[in-house]
């Protein structure tokens, strides 16, 4: 299958429920981002993680700093 | 003398689409195919492009299609029953394989988690290798063709590789998103019920 060209990152958390979270606080922020699977690259494990591109790393961190517990930035 | 296609070897759907091209061109064509699907999907266009069909054994696992136009008829649009695919499941090749999208959660017990898990499962299926003929989405999964989605990338993924998309519209009504199905053709209950009804494969997540 053909990857997309442009390099995202993703942030993986420690439960579904702390995705879910970290969701509704980016989505209140306006902070672009898309939730995906979580890439079989990374992980076998059923879960999800969230998907956004470089220049909204920054941003996306700080909007999550302190509110999402344990979260990790993971180049795709 | 009929045109000979040989289509042994080639992935489906090159079969179908090979006959198409030749049907448009000659009215009497002998092709041949080393699989049913591909057997089924060409008697299927031939038939309804108004040739009479005829097959034989050509040799084992090989088999030898003689079409012939009886005149008026055209082999039409590649719709996607002619198109099915699957080899592994001898019963896809009876229709399409279509997915049903008739929420926009997935499963039942918690709709935030259900919804994610619909849009694991849109991100996941444009990813596919085997990827359905047709999608299907009424009730509120209509929600997820419409602009703000959070998977109409996906959607038009599926849309450009080929997948056909079919929106309820009674539904889209409903949902006051008239104007704002951004991906898929919003349809009615009787094409949508004339597809599942031929469907070789329904797939509801």
């Amino acid at each position: 299958m053909k990857e997309p060209s442009v390099q995202y990152q993703v942030a993986l958390f420690e439960s579904v429920s702390h995705v879910m979270h970290a969701e509704r606080i980016l989505k209140e922020a306006h902070v672009p981002h898309k939730l995906i699977p979580v890439p079989r690259i990374i992980s076998s494990d059923c879960g999800v993680c969230i998907r956004f591109l470089p220049e909204h790393s920054e941003v996306l961190e700080n909007t999550l700093a302190g509110k999402v517990e344990g979260f990790e930035i993971r180049q795709l | 003398m009929s045109e000979i296609i040989d289509a042994k070897g080639l992935a489906c759907p090159e079969p179908v689409i090979l006959t198409k091209k030749a049907l448009e061109a000659h009215g009497d064509i002998v092709v041949l195919v080393d699989n049913t699907t591909a057997m089924e999907n060409i008697r299927r266009l031939a038939s309804n492009a108004g040739c009479s069909v005829e097959i034989a054994d050509e040799a084992e696992g090989i088999f030898r299609i003689h079409l012939m136009k009886q005149g008026g008829g055209t082999p039409g649009n590649l719709t996607p029953e002619y198109l099915s695919c699957n080899t592994d499941a001898p019963l896809a090749a009876a229709g399409p394989t279509v997915f049903v999208i008739a929420s926009d959660t997935m499963g039942r017990g918690n709709d935030e988690l259900g919804s994610v898990l619909m849009r694991a499962f849109i991100h996941t299926a444009a990813e596919l290798e085997s990827l359905p003929d047709v999608m299907i989405f009424y009730n509120a999964g209509v929600k997820l063709t419409s602009e703000g989605s959070d998977v109409l990338d996906n959607l038009k993924k599926l849309e450009e590789k080929g997948v056909t998309m079919l929106v309820c519209g009674t539904c889209v009504n409903y949902f006051n998103l008239t104007g704002k199905v951004a991906a898929g053709v919003v349809s009615n209950m009787y094409d949508i019920a004339g597809i599942l009804s031929r469907a070789g494969r329904i797939v509801q997540p």
